[in-house]
């Protein structure tokens, strides 16, 4: 009875494989690397002057 | 500056993240579900592991700043607040976009989302209130007891997935994982270790360099010294 469920509940899941879908892969890594080149230019944006900078 | 840190560390990241993420789109094979869409672990899951290592810096350096006061300590728990913000926030994107082909949705009231939206909210509240307090005593003292309460989320995110069986998946681990897929995982996660050291690099000179500017005035703030400081705080007030 257990099994039964159990493929049962296998058979809602289905099988198969999804297709295609690279654009959300290139939307991620583009998303990241953007967010990063962004960060950079901030940082460089704000890096200590000559002036403030005797560490 | 450091030639390590100016030009090592960022040749290093290009090439461990340029190495991982070829890798892992052109030549780990696709997951026998997922498809192609699985592509997206290189990227998000490194993300989610740097963003809980720099927001625990953040947790270490609060703690470290409470029990000794310095300001290098307080400039370590800003960037690593800062930091561990922006690769929880790309954490979240990217796994938003997993979560559309995957689970038909972009947004779901998971408990692992939902605590990680809970803690990127605590975060940003940390960091809005680091620009709010002006005496910079009062806010590294009060920033740190705000870094700690918010890094009870942590351990409460990282097992979720456990606690509560849901929607997201629990972690995997290399014995449960195709080996081709193993390897572009670690490649990415180092080059963005490698990345994540040298954001935390950056931001804390920048931060160290505001505190030494907002302290120059020996007088009115204290110091790093600690006999300094006790004589100092008196008249901050």
């Amino acid at each position: 009875m257990t099994s039964l469920t159990s493929l049962m509940l296998l058979a809602q899941v289905g099988s198969g494989r999804l297709q295609g879908g690279w654009g959300y892969v290139w939307a991620c890594y583009g998303i990241s690397v953007a967010a990063f080149v962004l960060y950079s230019a901030s940082l460089w944006a704000r890096r200590p002057r000559a002036t403030d900078s005797k560490e | 500056m450091n030639k390590f840190v100016k030009f090592g560390l960022p040749a290093l990241t290009l090439a461990l993240l340029g190495a991982g993420w070829w890798l892992g789109l052109a030549w780990a094979p696709p997951d026998r579900e997922m498809g192609e869409v699985q592509r997206i672990m290189y990227v998000h899951v490194p993300l989610q592991w740097m963003a809980m290592m720099a927001m625990f810096i953040n947790f270490v350096a609060a703690v470290t700043y409470l029990m000794r006061q310095s300001w290098k300590t307080d400039a370590m728990a800003e960037a690593s607040a800062e930091v561990g913000l922006l690769f929880g926030t790309l954490g979240m994107i990217t796994g938003s976009i997993w979560g559309r082909p995957t689970w038909g949705v972009y947004w779901s009231w998971d408990p692992r989302l939902t605590s990680e939206a809970i803690l990127l909210v605590s975060y940003t509240g940390y960091l809005v209130l680091r620009r709010f307090v002006e005496d910079p005593e009062k806010r590294a003292v009060w920033s740190a007891v705000v870094a700690i309460i918010g890094a009870i989320n942590l351990p409460i995110v990282w097992f979720s997935v456990r606690w509560w069986r849901s929607l997201h998946q629990v972690q995997s681990s290399p014995k449960t994982v195709d080996p081709q897929m193993v390897l572009p995982l670690r490649v990415s996660a180092f080059g963005m270790l490698a990345l994540l050291i040298l954001f935390m690099v950056h931001r804390y000179r920048i931060a160290l360099a505001e505190r030494k500017a907002e302290v120059a005035l020996p007088e009115a703030l204290p110091t790093d010294d600690p006999a300094l400081r006790a004589s100092h705080s008196s008249k901050v007030a």
